[in-house]
């Protein structure tokens, strides 16, 4: 049972890799999922600047409640050109 | 160069942004002379886009065309444009009545044109009447002298606009390029199609080359070369610190190392502009089926990491390259590839360099059902040496392809088959449309004129009725006002839908880009914050296109401090070091609030142009059906998880009605309402009445309630 985190910009390019898949423990928050990520990747520099928290493309909060096979992204804001 | 008409001036100098001088040249009596600015018009209508529409508004008439002698093609800076101190300040407009929508119609480009148009001594450049042979315009501040020169014989622009523009800053060079000169041309693509561009042509000394940004939307280079203008060159060589020779240096130093600052910080850990450019949001966009493919029809696709940022990083761009379009701008996402040798097309084997690809050209191949990267950038480059917007043209293609997809168009029409995904068929048609032959020379016309005729076609070969044909094909025709929509799926984000409906020169992104934060962020969930969105983005935006400024610095790195804001998306805490820039130059004392008021004459001033035009009612601000929401089964099957939640949230409790076929029906019914309800909604808003007429009232108050402005409101019985 995993959830997973799909990968964006220079994470992914960092990680060199498009999604990674973490297993889904009791009561897991997106926040755990980031914490996560940022242990296993400490290069990957999501905390320097605002991004948005996305479940299943849905907008969600580092508070969100996971269940297993749901794809969470850190995204950055976009603003349009 | 044969020296057609010469005129000698001295250059104005900069004070506080502005020279408070419009050159005007007249192609056709080959008059050249200098306006004076009253010294109210600055503070009435700021500079750039103000300045054209204010021109547009005096000196054309309802019956003006694109072709028509009054016409006026006007490009201009800002007064904010030209400070190396704050990033992104390279930009100008060309202004005009668009071939698409004969309407006034802006499109902004960066580059240094712009920024020496000013150091030259003029605020804008305004180019009226007809030649009946092609000549150059040369502005040389240094020798002060404007000239009209004869076109070379062994120099042609219709042999290739980059090339052509090469020549002749190198000849007004002397031999040597130089930064102290920049460039506007346009070549064959811009005689026969309606969506021609200008070529900004400037020297990148750390890449030694001629560079090229496009003034790509509306068809601004259709109208220079049917004026019988092929370039532009423009010569100063003042010192380009402290250009617009501020009223408070320090100020502005301040507010541009504030700026710079947040970009150094945020823009690496952000969108990563400075590494990919706008390429860097296709894959954003593909992942909310924003991405356009096959003519809008779907928004993602499974091919379509082959055009993502990482592609072009990887194999073609030059990497580590410091690439602002101008002095100063530290997000420098202008990127570029050299060496690339052209593998299709009718120069194939030949090494050339391209300046881009933005997201937008991007996004053009894909609607065509294309995901090769080395074709985004053959056609990135082919269609800036032909100078064809690459936006309308892969829209106006895409929309051909479906035409022959399904069955509306046969190869009798077209001369061969025109499907999606087909390189060489792209090949063909845009070698048509340069040229103005065979079905190319339909499609140059653009969707607006382009789906009559094959209405036309169908009906007669079918014996349906035209009117019948044209209503359907309607529906996935993507355009409005004319002009074809630029590169966002929008079947998902109403804001988006208003911000392309409501958009004054027709539907391109740059007055309202809401899709992210209405799709994805959820931030305007109500038909109020829509409409309070869709008034206060396209002020801002309208801002930057009058001051001289490009928009990226300030929307596409949000600044941290905007979490604290109530309204985050505003990225106000950036904003403040704009207005901050702006007194600092200026001398004003102006807030935020100043500015949008500033930005809402412009605004309306536009808007009475398009009532004038006949493009400024709500019928004009309509949109097709496939902007609101899947035409056809297939694009509802992409999607029926998302529009059966949608249906059951707006049906509030209701059942779903038992077919597929017949739930895509009443959501379509349900998407229209929706998007009639958010008319109602802005124009409530904006002081319009409920067919989209200004109130008397709303015009008074921001002082354009002339003679002409009157007359107008009276026949809409305002």
């Amino acid at each position: 049972m995993d959830v997973f985190i799909e990968l964006f910009g220079l994470p992914k390019e960092i990680i060199k890799s498009e999604r990674i898949s973490l297993p889904l423990t009791g009561g897991m928050v997106v926040r755990d999922a980031f914490s996560y990520l940022k242990n296993r990747y400490p290069a990957v520099p999501l905390e320097q600047a605002p991004f948005l928290v996305t479940v299943n493309s849905e907008i969600a909060s580092m508070d969100s409640l996971l269940k297993a096979g749901d794809t969470v992204c850190f995204l950055p804001h976009i603003g349009g050109g | 160069m044969k020296v057609i008409k010469q005129f000698e001036y001295k250059p104005a100098d900069v004070v506080g942004g502005y020279t408070d001088r419009i050159l005007r040249v007249d192609m056709g009596t080959r008059e050249i002379k200098i306006q004076q600015l009253p010294a109210d018009f600055k503070t009435k209508y700021t500079g750039g886009r103000g300045y054209a529409i204010k021109l547009i508004w005096d000196e054309t008439r309802a019956e003006t065309r694109y072709d028509s002698p009054e016409n006026i093609l006007i490009m201009a800076n800002g007064p904010l444009g030209n400070e190396p101190g704050f990033p992104g300040t390279g930009k100008f407009i060309a202004g005009t009545i668009s071939p698409l929508t004969d309407t006034f119609i802006d499109s902004n480009v960066g580059g240094h044109f712009g920024p020496l148009l000013k150091l030259a001594g003029f605020d804008a450049l305004a180019i009226s009447g007809k030649s009946d042979e092609d000549l150059i315009l040369i502005i040389d501040a240094d020798a002060g002298s404007v000239s009209l020169t004869a076109v070379d014989k062994d120099s042609q622009p219709d042999e290739g606009a980059l090339s052509f523009g090469e020549k002749l800053l190198k000849e007004a060079g002397k031999g040597i390029f130089s930064d102290n000169l920049a460039a506007v041309v346009a070549g064959e693509g811009a005689v026969n199609a309606r969506f021609g561009i200008l070529n900004s042509l400037y020297y990148d000394r750390r890449r030694n080359r001629i560079r090229s940004k496009q003034a790509g939307r509306g068809g601004t280079g259709t109208v220079m070369r049917a004026k019988g203008l092929s370039g532009v060159v423009v010569k100063s060589s003042r010192p380009k610190a402290n250009g617009n020779n501020a009223i408070d240096k320090n100020l502005v130093r301040e507010a541009g190392t504030k700026l710079k600052d947040t970009i150094n910080k945020y823009d690496p850990v952000q969108l990563n502009l400075e590494a990919w450019g706008t390429t860097g949001l296709s894959e954003y966009m593909n992942k909310f089926h924003i991405l356009p493919i096959n003519n809008y029809q779907y928004g993602q696709s499974p091919a379509a990491p082959g055009i993502f940022a990482g592609v072009f990083l990887d194999k073609y761009f030059s990497k580590k390259m410091p690439d602002g379009c101008y002095y100063g701008c530290n997000l420098a996402c202008a990127k570029g590839v050299e060496n690339f040798v052209l593998q299709g097309g009718p120069r194939a084997g030949k090494t050339v360099s391209v300046d881009g690809p933005e997201y937008e050209t991007v996004g053009a191949v894909t609607n065509m059902g294309i995901f090769d990267p080395q074709f985004v950038l053959e056609y990135n480059w082919y269609c800036d040496e032909y100078s064809l917007d690459t936006i309308s043209t892969g829209v106006v293609i895409g929309f051909f392809m479906e035409c022959f997809e399904r069955g509306y168009l046969s190869t009798e029409d077209t001369g061969y088959e025109l499907r999606f995904g087909n390189i060489e068929s792209v090949e063909k048609i845009l070698r048509e449309i340069v040229h103005g032959r065979g079905f190319g020379k339909i499609a140059g016309q653009g969707i607006a004129r382009g789906k009559k005729w094959v209405a036309q076609k169908y009906a007669a070969r079918t014996g349906v009725s035209e009117e019948s044909v044209l209503l359907e094909i309607n529906k996935f025709a993507m355009e409005a006002k004319g002009l074809e929509f630029s590169m966002y799926v929008t079947k998902e984000s109403l804001a988006q839908q208003g911000g392309y409906g409501f958009s004054l020169k027709g539907p391109q992104h740059d007055e309202a880009w809401l899709i992210f934060i209405d799709q994805v962020h959820k931030e305007l969930p109500t038909f109020e914050l829509k409409a309070s969105a869709l008034k206060w983005f396209p002020l801002i935006r309208t801002w930057f296109n009058a001051t001289g400024l490009c928009k990226l610095p300030w929307i596409d790195v949000r600044n941290p401090e905007a979490a604290k804001t109530s309204e985050p998306a505003k990225n106000i805490p950036s904003l403040a070091y704009y207005v901050d820039y702006l007194n600092g130059t200026t001398g004003s004392k102006k807030t935020l609030q100043d500015v949008l008021d500033d930005s809402e004459r412009l605004q309306l001033l536009q808007k009475l142009i398009n009532l004038r035009q006949g493009k400024g009612t709500r019928s004009s601000d309509q949109i097709p059906w496939r902007a609101v929401g899947p035409v056809y089964m297939n694009e509802y099957h992409a999607r029926t998880e998302y529009y059966e939640e949608w249906l059951k949230q707006n049906l509030k409790g209701a059942a779903l009605p038992p077919t597929d076929e017949e739930r895509h029906k009443l959501l379509m019914k349900k998407r229209l309402e929706a998007f009639s309800e958010l008319c109602d909604h802005v124009y409530a808003r904006k002081g319009y009445n409920s067919e989209a007429v200004p109130r008397r009232e709303t015009v008074k108050k921001f002082d354009l309630l002339d003679e002409q402005a009157d007359r107008l409101l009276s026949r809409f019985g305002e």
